[in-house]
């Protein structure tokens, strides 16, 4: 094998059990002892505020700049604005998606 | 969990390619898609490879980028005490932003929890083979969607239609809209932490909201 080829596996290897142990820490540390009521409750706020976290970045950034967000011209913040309305009100992942989708093309379809 | 699955296809296509452009050799370009088996790592992998960035780099980078499935392992945590070791070892080896976010109001709201795991399990392993037939088609085939159809968008969109159906309540909303002033804002901090941060934030937000309205209320109780 070559150097850059024992380089890959060894990156395989420790970003794969990095990310395994990230993955397991609180599983393990918390899993069988009690919590404050406080911890529990936060936790409830944890996929509401890392999906927002997730989300706003995907469809703000430009493509190649990562860093730099815009609202215009960019068709995707209105696409996923429509889409949150939609899920919210049909709690139905299909029509998201469908309205979201349907929505960028008709935009990016006005718009060029 | 297969509107998720099918969301993911584009992304899947992008990290094969990726591979496929530094070099990789597809038994690594596999490696790094079944034992990393996170898109977000294996695409930042792959570039700091391609540019010859060192080891500790890499490895750093991509530790930093994970620290948000952190938080899903605590959010995962109550639910799955009962359950054996072995269950808890493949869960985590499972947790990527999509099962959590598809499975994590079932397990919240059911009693039956062994059910809840299933679901979480099932579909966890649904994804992860999903997740390597798709690496190794855009490995192989590259990426045979044409970019004008924005499909990478159905990401976003899953994750919104995860999200939406959460926005009831006054909290709910403070996180949320927290959490996004914060992304954007501290968007200019390095290995992507801004999400991590925003992240905490709005937990933090939902939290003291949640605490504020009770006593908001109890006063009123008082009053009366």
């Amino acid at each position: 094998m070559t150097d850059a080829g024992i380089k890959l596996w060894a990156i395989i290897f420790a970003v794969g059990a990095a990310n395994f142990l990230v993955r397991l820490s609180f599983i393990e540390l918390l899993a069988n002892k009690r919590m404050p009521p406080l911890l529990i409750r936060s936790l409830r706020y944890v996929a509401i505020a890392m999906l927002t976290a997730l989300v706003v970045p995907m469809v703000l950034a430009t493509p190649g700049a990562p860093a730099i967000m815009t609202l215009w011209p960019n068709a995707k913040p209105f696409a996923a604005l429509i889409a949150l309305v939609v899920a919210f009100f049909t709690r139905s992942m299909g029509w998201t998606l469908a309205t979201g989708m349907g929505a960028l093309w008709l935009l990016q379809a006005a718009t060029t | 969990m297969l509107p998720a699955a099918a969301a993911l296809i584009p992304f899947g296509l992008v990290c094969g390619v990726d591979a496929a452009a530094v070099g990789a050799s597809p038994l690594a370009a596999l490696g790094l898609s079944a034992i990393v088996f996170s898109g977000s790592a294996m695409i930042l992998a792959t570039q700091l490879y391609g540019v010859g960035a060192p080891l500790a780099v890499i490895v750093l980078t991509c530790f930093v980028i994970g620290l948000r499935l952190a938080m899903y392992s605590a959010a995962m945590a109550p639910h799955l005490g009962g359950f054996p070791a072995r269950w808890r070892y493949l869960s985590a080896f499972l947790l990527t932003d999509q099962a959590f976010a598809a499975t994590i109001a079932g397990f919240e709201r059911s009693a039956d929890k062994e059910r809840a795991l299933s679901h979480f399990i099932g579909g966890g392993i649904v994804l992860w083979v999903g997740w390597q037939l798709m690496t190794m088609a855009g490995y192989f085939l590259g990426n045979v969607i044409p970019a004008a159809w924005s499909l990478e968008f159905a990401v976003p969109l899953c994750f919104i239609a995860l999200l939406g159906p959460l926005l009831r309540e006054k909290p709910a909303i403070a996180a949320a809209v927290s959490a996004a002033i914060a992304v954007v804002v501290l968007a200019g901090l390095p290995m992507r932490l801004n999400i991590v941060v925003a992240g905490v934030i709005g937990i933090a937000t939902g939290t003291l909201a949640e605490l504020l309205l009770e006593r908001k209320a109890s006063a009123q109780e008082d009053v009366r």
